[in-house]
């Protein structure tokens, strides 16, 4: 747990400078940059269970790719969600919390998620305080979201 | 907190206003007088995981022989783990505008939520009491993002009144239930009247009779919409609903209701 905490301090650094650095054993060398995220998701629901939704889609924007969201209706105004997306390479895995309200035929949750890993060539993705928000149309249940903020790689 | 944004019709805000001022004449009858109230509530069906209709009933009664002080609130209180996530009640937004120029027919039948209705005492008269037929809850445009039900009154002679008023869902922990809280405002009797006192109240929230409509394949198609859901798991002795109730005397009283379990499948 404490290295995982000093490799992610490690590599925020290095993307603030955007180079790369030599790990600590100095055998290899990671080349950390950061990306600026926008994406776009558009979302069918596939199964729901309880407090939980089931959504899937694809993504759109800087990463292109199938995405996943299960969102967690906590209270009548508050969400959490996990989002899963697979673009081509490798694969991102976030978590975060939302309000979510509902008016009418729609309801909207917005707040901030954390890129907390990923694999392939995402593999040492992380990044917080991304913007994170949505729609559902409640009949069909039918999700845009949207994601925005920086991540380092 | 609730708020009242709306509360008696164009054609009977004169009595509204006549009632408020008659209300100083009416108190000191009540001084001393307190009142008990019992509620009723119900799942239907009443089935783990299910969508069901909520109902709900209470009786106010004085502790005198007294008629009983007008009520000013309601919070009613849901059992925790209601589910709220797959409900397309309130498909629509009514607004209460709308709703006061033109009645029902100036919202969405997609924005019905439930029905029920009154009866009221009068401060004056021989008659016992009336019966507000019919009392509609419609969805209103939500209010800091939590969901605001309206309620939609009209009563006729003697209680000749047109009333909107609002509750709002309000949630005070990340375990779904919350509470619905109303504020109730004084419905005028007649002119140079105090306001009447609510004895009873019947409503449902829920599925139950109501019929939405959507589009699909240039038609309009009819169907039912999804209520909230039953909790999955039941604790021991039952779904707990709580309501507290305010009066104008300033008074306030507590009951509590409890839906029983369902009965397990042998």
């Amino acid at each position: 747990m404490v290295a995982g905490i000093m490799s992610a301090g490690v590599l925020t650094g290095a993307a603030g400078l955007g180079v790369g650095i030599s790990s600590a054993a100095g055998t290899s060398a990671v080349a950390a940059r950061t990306i600026s995220l926008s994406e776009t998701g558009h979302l069918h629901r596939t199964s729901s269970s309880g407090l939980k939704l089931n959504e899937q889609g694809s993504a759109s924007g800087t990463i292109k790719g199938t995405i996943y969201i299960h969102l967690n209706v906590v209270s009548p105004n508050r969400v959490t969600a996990e989002v899963n997306i697979y673009p081509s390479g490798g694969s991102l895995t976030g978590s975060g919390s939302a309000n979510y309200s509902v008016n009418g035929g729609t309801a909207s949750f917005s707040g901030k998620l954390s890129i907390k890993r990923g694999t392939g060539s995402y593999a040492h993705a992380h990044g917080s305080g991304l913007n994170f928000s949505g729609t559902i149309r409640r009949l069909s249940g039918a999700v845009t979201v949207r994601l925005s903020g920086s991540m380092s790689t | 907190m609730s708020k009242l944004f709306s509360r008696i019709g164009a054609a009977t805000a004169a009595l509204a206003a006549t009632a408020a001022l008659l209300v100083c004449w009416w108190l000191p009858t009540s001084a001393g007088a307190a009142q008990t109230v019992t509620l009723h509530t119900s799942f239907s069906p009443d089935k783990l995981g299910a969508s069901t209709t909520i109902g709900f009933s209470f009786h106010i009664a004085s502790t005198t022989n007294e008629m009983s002080a007008p009520l000013t609130s309601v919070s009613l209180s849901l059992p925790p783990g209601i589910n709220y996530v797959k409900t397309t009640l309130g498909l629509a937004i009514c607004q209460p505008a709308a709703l006061l120029a033109k009645g029902l027919s100036g919202c969405s039948p997609n924005s019905r939520l439930g029905a029920g209705n009154a009866f009221v005492e009068l401060p004056f008269g021989k008659e016992s009491g009336y019966e507000i037929p019919d009392i509609q809850a419609l969805m209103g445009p939500p209010h800091n993002g939590n969901i605001v039900v309206l309620f939609y009154a009209e009563g006729r002679k003697p209680v000749s009144a047109q009333l909107v008023f609002q509750g709002e869902l309000l949630t005070g922990s990340e375990v779904l239930g919350g509470s619905l809280n109303t504020a109730v405002p004084l419905i005028p009797s007649v002119p140079n009247g105090p306001p009447v006192s609510i004895v009873s109240v019947q409503a449902t929230i829920g599925p139950s009779h109501l019929t939405y409509y959507t589009h699909a394949h240039g038609r309009r198609v009819a169907f039912h919409p999804q209520g909230v859901s039953v909790p999955l798991s039941c604790p021991r002795g039952g779904f707990p609903f709580s309501a507290s109730f305010t009066f104008l005397d300033g008074s306030s009283a507590v009951a509590k209701s409890v839906v029983p379990c369902p009965r397990r499948r042998r």
